[in-house]
């Protein structure tokens, strides 16, 4: 693995505006996010010959949304908008996060099989409640949740943060400053959902109770857009138009997440910490090797258990740490500069990647993280399909 | 039923081939649990194989009711139609005496909010839902576990 070493970079970050009910189609979005990933880096749609992501629509109990450039926008589609299937030699369309098709895409371009690879994350909030068990009967692993009604997300997040709660002692006000400076690096990111409005203290606390200690501002915000990123060679990368971010490695867990009832905080541990091992082994780099982390938030208790799970800190302390303001712009190691999924947008580890990235080029303007060497970025929630990444400043040539 | 009074009833678990016998016995008031005949681990959710050792020799066996509660969290939103009254609902995992780490999805009936922590002995009920279909639900313990 370790000769996968900084050999794929990432030349060019595109984004669709991320906004609610939009006028446009999802497909409109992703094709205009593809164009500005490539534009980014001085190409055009002649020289892509990859497109990969995970096209999948998250929605909980009743309609699923499937409708093809509506609700989700699949690389083959994506490939026949965009007039470019004619060359396209592969697609990826992993089933899971998106960051597994990210890893699949550089595996793409280390092989020779492709030049230059866009991995793009579409999402489209549909119409109505987002979670709302509306089917009479629930079958499979749903039959031992949604007839007690953790049919949820928020509500498995909210089981997790009580037990760690009880365990260690914190409550809600623990969390207050990093959701105020999250924020606050939201304001300072022009793609963010949230720019221009600012949070304080109070406004967490008196949020609203979706399950209780999880209230609207501990979720990520759902938006309608699209993130896209343009990865090629490290030696391609060197003569585009921007300063390259290299991928220094990877890796994916396995750990299984229990079964009959939702995520546990335990096995959250145990998934971050593999997750972190195999990175560790893949890359040669420890827990102290970053400048800044980009946390997944889907919700925002993962971002102090990925700080517990990297070994960061120890177990029961992650909280302790964003308490204190370690993980502010300025603090020990910042946490999330530009806002993160709870502030940017829902776009499932991409705005991880792409803070990743922009760090470590010096592109993060008022949110800079000065000469940031090497950023971690983690997807997911340390349960199966978890991912975690290191990308580095380029330094080469 | 109507379409109209089916709407205001909480999902119902449908069960399978594998599960079809913990939904049983709890129609009969029985937490009955998938158990592995080769290495005796107990199982839940219930699966076509052992997840320890891989065995397809397995069954049922009822436990004793008696847990301890592991996490939970207190719905102020409906999750489904049917929930609609029953706000704020307290969702539970519990930690069956049986087995370290055997959990089970369920809800916490006879407590309020503030008198629940962690490790708390609980024991089983059944809430009846409808004429085929029993909850198992978990209130505080009587006695102690
Ligand atoms: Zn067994």
């Amino acid at each position: 693995m370790r000769a996968f070493r900084d050999r794929i970079a990432v030349a060019g970050i595109g984004y669709s505006p991320l906004t609610r009910r939009p006028e446009r189609s999802l497909a409109s979005l992703a094709a205009e996010a593809v164009d500005a990933a490539l534009a980014d880096a001085g190409l055009d749609r002649r020289a892509l010959d990859g497109l990969a992501t995970s096209p999948s629509m998250p929605r909980y109990g009743g309609a699923k949304g499937t409708v093809e450039g509506i609700d989700v926008v699949t690389p083959w589609a994506l490939g026949e908008r965009l007039g470019i299937h004619t060359h396209t030699r592969w697609t990826g369309s992993t089933n899971g996060m998106v960051t597994q098709a990210f890893m699949e895409a550089a595996m793409a371009i280390a092989s020779g099989v492709c030049s230059h690879v866009v991995v793009y994350r579409a999402l489209h909030v549909p119409p109505g409640s987002y979670i709302n068990y509306e089917n009479r009967y629930s079958v499979g692993p749903e039959q031992w949740l949604a007839p007690f009604g953790f049919s949820g997300p928020p509500s498995w997040a909210a089981s997790v943060v009580k037990r760690y709660f009880e365990m260690f002692g914190y409550s809600r006000a623990d969390l207050a400053r990093y959701i105020v400076d999250n924020r606050a690096n939201t304001c300072r990111n022009p793609n963010g959902f949230w720019r221009g409005k600012p949070l304080a203290a109070d406004d967490y606390l008196n949020a609203r109770m979706i399950a209780d200690p999880m209230s609207i501002l501990d979720c990520d915000i759902p938006v309608d857009g699209c993130a896209a990123l343009l990865l090629t060679s490290t030696e391609r990368a060197r003569d585009l138009k921007r300063k390259p971010a290299l991928l220094t490695g990877f890796s994916a867990g396995t750990h299984s997440p229990p079964t009959g009832v939702p995520m546990t905080l335990d096995d959250i541990w145990i998934g971050c910490e593999q997750v972190a091992a195999r990175l560790w082994e893949a890359t040669g780099l420890g827990p102290s090797d970053f400048d800044t982390a980009q946390l997944y938030d889907g919700f925002a208790p993962f971002v102090y258990l990925w700080l517990e799970g990297l070994g960061i800190v120890p177990r029961g302390e992650g909280l302790a740490f964003l308490r204190d303001g370690h993980g502010s712009l300025g603090g020990k190691l910042p946490v999330n500069t530009g806002g993160g999924a709870l502030g940017e947008g829902r776009l499932h580890g991409m705005t991880q990647l792409a803070e990743a990235v922009i760090q470590v080029t010096d592109r993060g303007g008022e949110r800079q993280v000065p000469g940031a060497r090497r950023a971690i970025a983690t997807i997911s929630n340390g349960l199966t399909k978890a991912t975690a990444f290191a990308i580095s400043r380029d330094e080469g040539q | 039923m109507t379409v109209e009074s089916e709407a205001v009833l909480r999902p119902l678990p449908l069960g399978d081939e594998v599960s079809e016998a913990f939904w049983d016995a709890a129609k009969a008031g029985r937490l009955d649990i998938q158990r592995c005949r080769a290495c005796r681990r107990w199982n839940h959710a219930p699966s076509l194989a052992c997840p320890t050792c891989g065995s397809e020799d397995l069954g049922y066996e009822t436990v004793s009711g008696k847990g301890s509660l592991f996490t939970w969290c207190v719905l102020k939103e409906a999750p489904a139609p049917g929930f609609r009254d029953m706000l704020p609902l307290i969702v539970a995992i519990v930690e069956l005496a049986e087995q370290p780490h055997l959990l089970l999805s369920t809800n916490i009936v006879g407590a309020r909010e503030e008198e629940l922590r962690l490790g708390m002995p609980l024991e089983v009920t059944f809430e009846r839902v409808t004429e085929d279909c029993a909850l198992p639900q978990f209130r505080p313990a009587r006695e102690a576990a």
